[in-house]
């Protein structure tokens, strides 16, 4: 092909800090749209021309998550340029966008590199880049959620590096591509991967260590919400799935996971603000697919499906909950009414994207939460499986109440927004229909 | 043990001392200092495991230690003090309350963890004991423990970068970890710590926010 | 054999009863030196407890039996205390075996907790203030005395503190270097605390922060000089253990009529111990009331961390 092997990675990387550069000359947000576009191309011709083992490491699952980050960080930075246009916020434009493309490169970093302590390093600076993004628009509540943030994921991650020390300790590297396909057994191993699910699941929002979660997000401006549930945590989770592959430890990871789903059920019956409900709803999705990548085989296919469809409906309820943020300026669901009315467009994206999120029938999540629930039933984890069902059947019944309660009801809304922010609302919303569409060509043309 | 290996149980235990002062201390600007004093002991450390094992890894790692934890950090946390308020105290603090909890707290989780799961460990010989193991865990614990009871901005990046110090003493004693991995990892605490700076001059204290909770 | 057993014993008894009061006058003495005065002679506390004898006693009328029999029974304790515990003769004497090291430490608990009943009992104000001031900081003060006493002997294996000193003796420095030294800080704190030392408290009856001192309050006559040499007891009884024990456990020999080597021994022995205490003194402000018990947080911190590393460790 053209490019050399390594070079195509390397230059995924590469461009979000050409467009970086262009901080000091003022052109960065134009920078970043169009690295945007480049990155998306970019990642399909990974998909094409995958280079061999070495420094990077890229096979069908990060090629994914790369296409994920890469699209997420094009629509975000779209909706990023309309939604700070007209306001004043703390940090200056040229900052956000210089941190936000530094976010980008972390992650993708994290995503092809072939070592697991670098990708402990690049965990850890997805960490630094985000956290000033938070405070963007700098009032009381978003300090103290970026404080939570900063200090729980970074201690989390910190005991995650004990699992690493160990996983060195007992086989002497840390290169992913041998260390997978080999099989070492000791309870040291045993003991690292299990760190490494509470460690590395702080970052992704396993039970007793999410409680930043619905902080962060509710404080967050919406695209970066829209970031860190699209592809801030399902990065976390690939580190996670790498790390379990060394060492499979089924039962522990499907029990915790079927916890976490658990408490973010209940935790999102209590909500009255739509952007934590969506926060909780991340959280949920994140353990299905966790789930379903410990169970393996047809899981992980669920899995991958979940989760490319889940990134794009998050996000296209978290661009719709910033457009709602700027027309009623307020954070509570029963303040917002009548949305249908007043901007139609809103409201289709939201509905879509909230049933993207929930899991309803045509879209892409409710095809990979299937294939995940039949193989967890295959595996006779019975328990896990009524319990599993029970609390999607209450999140989907909690999100879509809540938010046909915002779009039918009646109410006045006078102010307008920006047709761009709407159309890329509506965009990120439809394409897990798309994806479902897709599926059900395919399974039709299979039966 | 002959005297290497007993000097180098005494600077391990010194170590974890120095987590019960940063804990029972009420300065925050002397809670910085316990940090760089701990900081300093590591390094002693791995200078003298280095010039031991004749690694010049270690070496480095030592001069990085002193350069990164002791003096950067020191000098980003310490310019968020305004000049006037220099002995600032925390507030509402009793210290024996606190340290007696820490020790309770320690004493459970160092001999349940240590004793279930690290006493199997085979350090690198001659170096020292593998029982020394314990000392990073109790460092460990104590900075998990900082950071939980207290709600001065500064005290929590302190009791941060105390985890980080357990873990490179971890590092230290269990294995040579490779150099651009420990230096990574040393930037990237340097990051933190600058970024913490930044919200610490916004926001001293940390209370239970309406808007936080459920 | 039963003749070098009864002279060990006398001597050690003997030694502990009249020696005490000297120490003390010592460190008196010492102490005003350095701080530039003449400072009274070192038999001082003699003539005193000679003065006190030859008083009167009053009582006061709200007092109960208690206050009576207290200074009895608290001098008693610390005479029998000199029997168990290694301050003269490296060897057991007679009536060793009545108690081990932690029938040491609450036989003191028991006298501090005597002394304080009895204040208590006399119901003079200031009696009470002192006794509820130490009764309030003594639960962490016991605690750490316990507990280094049983770190003591996890580390030596033994109980009795007399083979104590064997072991320690017998076995080189380095092997016993980390644990020991923990234990040598808490103990030496607590010598401190116990001993009613700066800084945590000093002497002189206008002290509003006085403790062991306000103990003594409503006592005259002979039940004061009981008192005293009770305190003096204590004080020469505890920095022994801390000197035979902890510091320098070598030097001292049993037999005659080498142990008669020993009382020199223990003089230069103590002559190190108050010149550490003294530099301590006259260099330090006394703590305020309500931060002794951050002082004895941080002593009985040490010596459950020493218990913990004994254990976890097993070196």
């Amino acid at each position: 092909m053209i490019f050399n092997n390594t070079a195509l990675p390397i230059l995924i990387l590469l461009v979000p800090a050409v467009a970086s550069i262009t901080f000091k000359w003022g052109n960065i947000k134009l920078a970043t749209a169009i690295s945007g576009i480049i990155e998306i191309f970019l990642s399909i011709l990974l998909y094409i021309d995958k280079p061999a083992p070495g420094v990077f490491f890229i096979d069908n699952i990060s090629v994914l998550f790369i296409f994920m980050v890469t699209s997420v960080y094009f629509l975000s930075s779209l909706y990023s340029i309309k939604y700070f246009s007209h306001h004043d916020i703390y940090i200056s434009n040229d900052l956000y966008f210089l941190l936000f493309n530094l976010f980008t490169i972390s992650m993708l970093f994290t995503l092809e590199i072939n070592n697991f302590g670098l990708m402990w390093v690049g965990i850890e600076s997805t960490t630094i880049s985000s956290a000033l993004l938070i405070i963007t628009e700098r009032n009381e509540t978003s300090l103290e959620a970026a404080w939570r943030y900063i200090i729980i994921v970074s201690a989390g991650v910190t005991f995650a590096f004990i699992s690493i020390i160990l996983i060195y300790y007992v086989t002497g590297t840390l290169t992913m591509s041998t260390l997978i396909n080999s099989s070492f057994k000791s309870k040291f191993l045993v003991l690292a991967v299990a760190i490494s699910l509470m460690g590395f699941g702080t970052k992704s929002g396993v039970f007793p260590v999410h409680t930043w979660l619905p902080d962060a997000h509710s404080e967050a401006p919406s695209p970066v919400s829209a970031m860190f549930s699209g592809v801030l945590l399902p990065v976390a989770l690939y580190v996670i799935y790498r790390i379990y592959e060394i060492y499979p430890l089924k039962t522990v990871y499907v029990w915790i996971a079927t916890l976490s789903i658990v408490m973010a059920a209940i935790f999102l019956i209590y909500q009255d603000k739509y952007k934590r409900m969506f926060a909780y709803s991340t959280m949920e999705n994140m353990n299905i697919a966790l789930i379903g990548f410990a169970l393996g085989g047809p899981g992980i296919v669920g899995a991958l499906i979940l989760l490319l469809s889940h990134s794009f409906s998050k996000a296209g309820a978290f661009y719709s909950s910033g457009n709602i943020l700027r027309l009623t300026k307020s954070k509570k669901i029963d303040d917002v009414n009548g949305l249908y009315k007043n901007s139609p467009i809103t409201a289709i994206a939201l509905l879509f994207s909230s049933f993207g999120a929930s899991g309803t029938p045509p879209f892409g999540s409710f095809f990979g939460e299937i294939i995940i629930f039949f193989s967890l039933y295959q595996q006779h984890f019975l328990v896990p499986f009524i319990l599993v069902i029970i609390s999607v059947i209450s999140v989907f019944i909690s999100i879509n109440f809540n938010v046909t309660k915002m779009t039918f009801e009646d109410g006045k809304n006078n102010s307008k927004i920006d047709r761009t922010m709407e159309i890329i609302a509506l965009i990120s919303s439809i394409v897990p229909l798309a994806i479902g569409g897709y599926i059900l060509i395919l399974m039709g043309g299979l039966v | 043990m002959n005297m290497i290996q007993s000097i180098i149980f005494l600077i391990a235990s010194m170590v974890a001392i120095s987590g019960f002062y940063i804990q029972g201390i009420e300065f925050i600007i002397a809670n910085i200092r316990g940090q760089s004093i701990q900081s300093i002991l590591i390094a002693s450390l791995s200078f003298i495991m280095g010039f031991l094992e004749r690694s010049l890894d270690l070496i480095i790692l030592g001069i990085m230690v002193v350069i990164l934890r002791v003096i950067l950090i020191n000098y980003f946390l310490e310019r968020t003090i305004p000049k006037k308020r220099k002995f600032s105290v925390e507030k509402y603090l009793s210290v024996p309350y606190l340290l007696i909890v820490d020790l309770i707290f320690i004493v459970l989780s160092v001999i349940l963890i240590y004793k279930f799961v690290f006493s199997s460990m085979i350090l690198r010989e001659s170096i020292a004991p593998s029982n020394i193991l314990v000392f990073p865990l109790i460092t460990f614990f104590q900075g998990m423990f900082l950071i939980a009871s207290r709600k001065s901005t500064h005290t929590q990046i302190i009791g941060y970068v105390e985890e980080e110090n357990a873990m490179i003493l971890f590092g230290i004693f269990l294995l040579p970890i490779p150099l651009i991995i420990e230096a990574s990892i040393f930037l990237d605490v340097l990051a933190l710590v600058v970024i913490s700076s930044i919200i610490v001059l916004e926001k001293n204290e940390h209370n239970p926010v309406e808007d936080l909770i459920g | 054999m039963e003749e070098t057993l009864l002279l060990e014993t006398i001597s050690q008894v003997l030694f502990t009863l009249l020696m005490a009061p000297l120490f003390s006058g010592i460190m008196v003495k010492l102490k005003a030196n350095v701080e530039s005065r003449k400072g009274p002679s070192i038999f001082q506390p003699y003539f005193d407890l000679i003065k006190l004898f030859k008083k009167e006693i009053l009582i006061p009328s709200t007092s109960g039996i208690f206050f009576k029999i207290g200074p009895y029974l608290s001098f008693s304790i610390y005479l029998f205390i000199s029997f168990l515990i290694p301050v003269l003769i490296p060897t057991p004497v007679i009536f060793t075996a009545s108690a081990d090291f932690l029938g040491g430490a609450l036989l003191f608990s028991t006298a501090s907790f005597i002394k304080a009943l009895a204040a208590f009992d006399s119901g003079s104000n200031y009696a009470k203030l002192g006794a509820s001031r130490i009764m309030s900081f003594n639960f962490l003060a016991e605690g750490t005395l316990i507990t280094v006493f049983f770190a003591v002997s996890i580390l030596t294996g033994t109980n009795n503190p007399y083979t104590t000193i064997e072991l320690l003796t017998s076995n080189p420095l380095s092997d016993l270097s980390l644990l020991h030294l923990f234990s040598l800080i808490a103990f030496f704190m607590l010598f401190l605390f116990e001993t009613g030392k700066i800084p945590l408290e000093s002497k002189g009856v206008q002290e509003l922060g006085m403790i062991d001192s306000s103990l003594n309050f409503e006592y005259s006559g002979k039940l004061l000089a009981l008192n005293e040499w009770g305190s003096y007891m204590k004080q020469y009884l505890l920095g022994s253990v801390l000197l035979n024990v902890f510091l320098f456990p070598w030097g001292l020999f049993s037999g005659v009529p080498f142990f008669l080597i020993d009382i020199p021994i223990m003089f230069l022995k103590w002559m190190i111990l108050i010149i550490i205490i003294t530099v301590i003194e006259t260099s330090l402000a006394k703590l305020r009331l309500f931060r002794i018990i951050d002082y004895l947080t941080v002593a009985f911190t040490f010596s459950v961390l020493f218990l913990i590393l004994t254990e976890v460790i097993s070196v």
